[in-house]
């Protein structure tokens, strides 16, 4: 190769030196980012590896034909072109890039596309700046044909970088995350050691995809007016560093530069928090509840406000009102009556703590969630580390989708039945994002599995952590492993608030919600069944049980179970009456019996009741719901 | 009047999510201030044949047949499968996810889409724990 180095052919004269530069440059990782990275990256670049080879050898064997290289530039590069254009053709057909490129544009068949690329004036995609770069170095020599397009490319996809990291702004944080991770990887092709081994096919496959990205840029440009300007000034200062470095084409500390430059505007934009206003975001009210799931109102704390209780309340001349609540509870009486017991007994003294807890699990079971989540948290505000209040009031933020004050407060429940687990501070209660959202339950998650692993597995696990797993697990809609957790703690024999006797419906109920919610509704009813079959008068699982027959198109038998719910509610006033006549004699009126349950109404099964009217074209009977329905007169329609 | 197409099995949800729209005030307006636009709903069932419905979250908070009430436009059109529909509905699928899987095609304002979930939700009521 000795004519290479000689005093006719200088560096500067003698194209073939450029030309080899260009060729011996090591394309392997560029390619592969186009063909695809990730787990299969090594592989990738290890199958061009031995390409390259190949391709060696083909290059030697045309240098060593020195009958075939004539003097002057200009001749030699239609052949040398012509050569590489078969080259090109056989590479497309063994390379994945030509099918990543057809994938998005159909049109451009990979050889063909070159072309326009190789030869005369392409002025499709690209601006007038750009093109008349271009031309300019066309005319240089040879050597700037060979790599001007692959130049004129890169510039391309600086700007292909742009309109990406747009639409990344449109997708919201996580898609300009995206968008920054595509230009991090984007850099790392130039960061790499320019190894020279033969490779100049490499280059020219490139060529059609990235020709295809510099139009794919500039069309997307168009829509992005805002980043145009920018766009257009990033590629002129990136064109005219190349233009600089064309003589010394193989450095490509120019453009990695520019490429540094790009992405610490990217940065900049990113953190200036006007941003807001140049990148087509909408109105900002429209990213409320934007990843769909109304996570934002689910973010803050749930302002309940103070217990409400009822005006009239038969017990409040009652000695021990507390007692008769737990009796009633235990004996699986009315959960309403139960209620009106433990608030008399929190009217009494507002202090009893164990009160607020039963008043507050009574009014869950009784379908009435947020009289319980209120009552819960003056039980925790008096006692912050009663356990069964904590673990009832995570399952009522649940229901209502309050997740991470759910998280959070079975965070609370853990670190006081298992302080040592706990080694960073509790989550405080502040607003949270969508990821810390994420983070939270991850962490929360963590510390619940680290605490089901402390005790021996199998039947002796505590129940109570299972059931906080089942939450969490519940929580983030992974119901398969709520299940488990939920059926786990049904199994354990060790001894937990949950799986005591009197809770033991409690946990059927829980498994037969996720069941439902994972969409198993014939499970979730079996399971119904066993909580109704312990405590007769459960109304959330008779409630539940509604559901899921709503679920499966059984409506007459959701209506007979809401129905059915709703007359034990309606208990109250019968009982009530007739003890309000014991304990107060009868100097109570019948209106104001009508009001007693007036405070605590459960508008949730109303609503679902006329929703299955409605859904059984019954909207006569629709009509008739509503607080102070006589639930008899729906008696001669259904059985309940 | 039902608005279920028995050629398209999943159309059932439209009954439920006029029930739960059309029963509670609080509900709807909810849905109202949620929504904000016109949905419309293109199913294709297995046979090829398509339909739509929209629900009108914009004004009225009603249901119906048709790509849009009449004299108005759909703010955003969500094209997708009979059966990728149902699956959405019964909570198997998740919108996001169909619509990366280009299951779910989104014609107008991408971001009122993203609201659409939580109004598809209402046709399937959740147990409680």
């Amino acid at each position: 190769m000795s004519f290479m180095g000689g005093a006719e052919c200088s560096t500067a004269g003698n194209p073939l030196s450029q030309f080899t530069k260009h060729v011996q440059d090591d394309k392997s990782l560029q390619r592969d980012r186009l063909v695809g990275r990730g787990p299969g990256g090594l592989q990738e670049g290890m199958r061009s590896q031995a390409m390259g080879g190949g391709q060696d050898n083909m290059m030697n064997e045309f240098l060593n034909h020195p009958s075939q290289l004539p003097q002057g530039p200009n001749p030699a590069s239609p052949f040398a072109m012509e050569q590489m254009r078969r080259e090109l053709e056989r590479t497309n057909q063994r390379t994945g890039s030509p099918a990543w490129a057809a994938e998005f544009d159909p049109g451009v068949q990979g050889p063909a596309a070159m072309d326009p690329g190789m030869q005369g004036p392409r002025s499709a995609g690209f601006n007038p700046v750009e093109f008349a770069k271009y031309e300019h170095m066309n005319n240089i020599n040879a050597t700037a044909r060979a790599a001007s397009p692959s130049m004129a490319s890169q510039a391309g996809m600086m700007g292909y970088q742009r309109p990406m990291y747009g639409g990344g702004m449109g997708m919201g944080m996580g898609g300009m995350g995206m968008g920054m991770g595509g230009m991090g990887m984007m850099q790392q092709p130039y960061q790499q050691p320019i190894q020279a081994e033969g490779k100049g096919k490499g280059r020219m496959v490139e060529l059609d995809d990235k020709d295809w990205e510099a139009e794919f840029a500039q069309m997307e440009s168009t829509d992005t007016k805002d980043l145009d300007a920018e766009a257009n000034a990033a590629m002129e200062a990136e064109l005219n560093d190349m233009d600089r470095s064309v003589d010394n084409f193989g450095d490509f500390e120019s453009v990695w530069r520019g490429i540094q430059a790009e992405a610490q505007i990217g940065r900049q934009l990113a953190d200036e928090e006007t941003f807001v206003d140049g990148m087509h975001m909408g109105d900002l009210d429209q990213w409320e509840g934007f990843d769909g799931l109304n996570t934002h109102s689910a973010m803050r704390d749930p302002q309940l406000g103070e217990y409400l209780f009822e005006d009239e309340n038969l017990f409040k001349d009652v000695s021990n009102p507390f007692q008769e609540g737990v009796r009633i509870m235990d004996e699986g009486g009315n959960l309403s009556l139960a209620a009106l017991a433990f608030e008399a007994a929190v009217q009494k003294d507002p202090q009893h703590v164990e009160a607020w807890t039963k008043l507050g699990a009574a009014q869950a079971q009784n379908e009435k969630e947020q009289p319980a989540i209120r009552a819960l948290e003056q039980a925790l505000q008096l006692d912050p580390s009663n356990l069964e209040a904590l673990m009832g009031l995570a399952v009522s933020y649940t229901n209502e989708g309050y997740d991470s004050t759910a998280y959070r407060t079975l965070e609370r429940w853990l670190a006081t039945k298992y302080p040592s687990l706990i080694k960073e501070p509790l989550s405080s209660g502040a607003d949270i994002g969508f990821t810390d959202r994420q983070m939270l339950h991850e962490k929360v998650t963590n510390l619940f599995i680290e605490a089901a692993q402390l005790s021996p597995s199998g039947e002796q696990m505590d129940p109570d952590v299972q059931v906080g797993l089942g939450v969490l697990f519940y929580g983030a809609e992974e119901y398969e492993k709520a299940v488990d957790c939920f059926g786990a703690a049904l199994a354990s024999t060790e001894s937990g608030t949950t799986n005591q006797q009197n809770q033991l419906h409690l946990l059927w109920n829980r498994l037969g919600a996720t069941l439902a919610n994972s969409g198993r509704s014939e499970e979730a009813i079996d399971a119904y069944e066993r909580a109704l079959a312990l405590r007769p008068n459960f109304v959330r699982a008779r409630y539940n049980l509604g559901v899921s027959c709503i679920n499966i198109g059984c409506f007459a038998e959701a209506a007979q179970h809401l129905l059915g719910a709703l007359a034990m509610h309606k208990v109250v006033e019968k009982e009530g009456r007739e003890r309000a006549r014991e304990v107060v004699g009868d100097a109570v009126n019948e209106v104001e019996l009508d009001r007693m349950i007036s405070q605590n109404q459960s508008t949730n099964l109303f609503d679902t009741l006329r929703r299955v009217f409605s859904q059984m074209q019954r909207r006569d009977l629709g009509d008739l719901v509503g607080p102070g329905m006589d639930v008899e007169r729906f008696r001669s329609e259904f059985e309940f | 009047m039902s608005l279920k197409n028995d050629a398209f099995p999943s159309s059932a949800a439209f009954d439920a999510i006029a029930a739960s729209l059309s029963t509670s005030d609080a509900d709807r307006k909810d849905a109202i201030k949620k929504g904000g636009t016109i949905f419309a709903f293109t199913l294709k069932n297995g046979a090829g044949e398509t339909e739509s419905w929209y629900i009108d979250l914009k004004e009225t908070g009603t249901v119906g047949k048709g790509a849009a009430p009449e004299g108005k436009k759909a703010g955003v059109t969500l094209s997708l499968s009979d059966k990728d529909f149902q699956s959405l509905i019964a909570g198997k699928a998740n919108a996001q996810k169909l619509f990366m899987a280009g299951k779910l095609k989104v014609k107008g304002d991408v971001m009122k889409a993203t609201k659409a979930e939580p109004i598809l939700k209402k046709a399937q009521t959740q147990a409680k724990l």
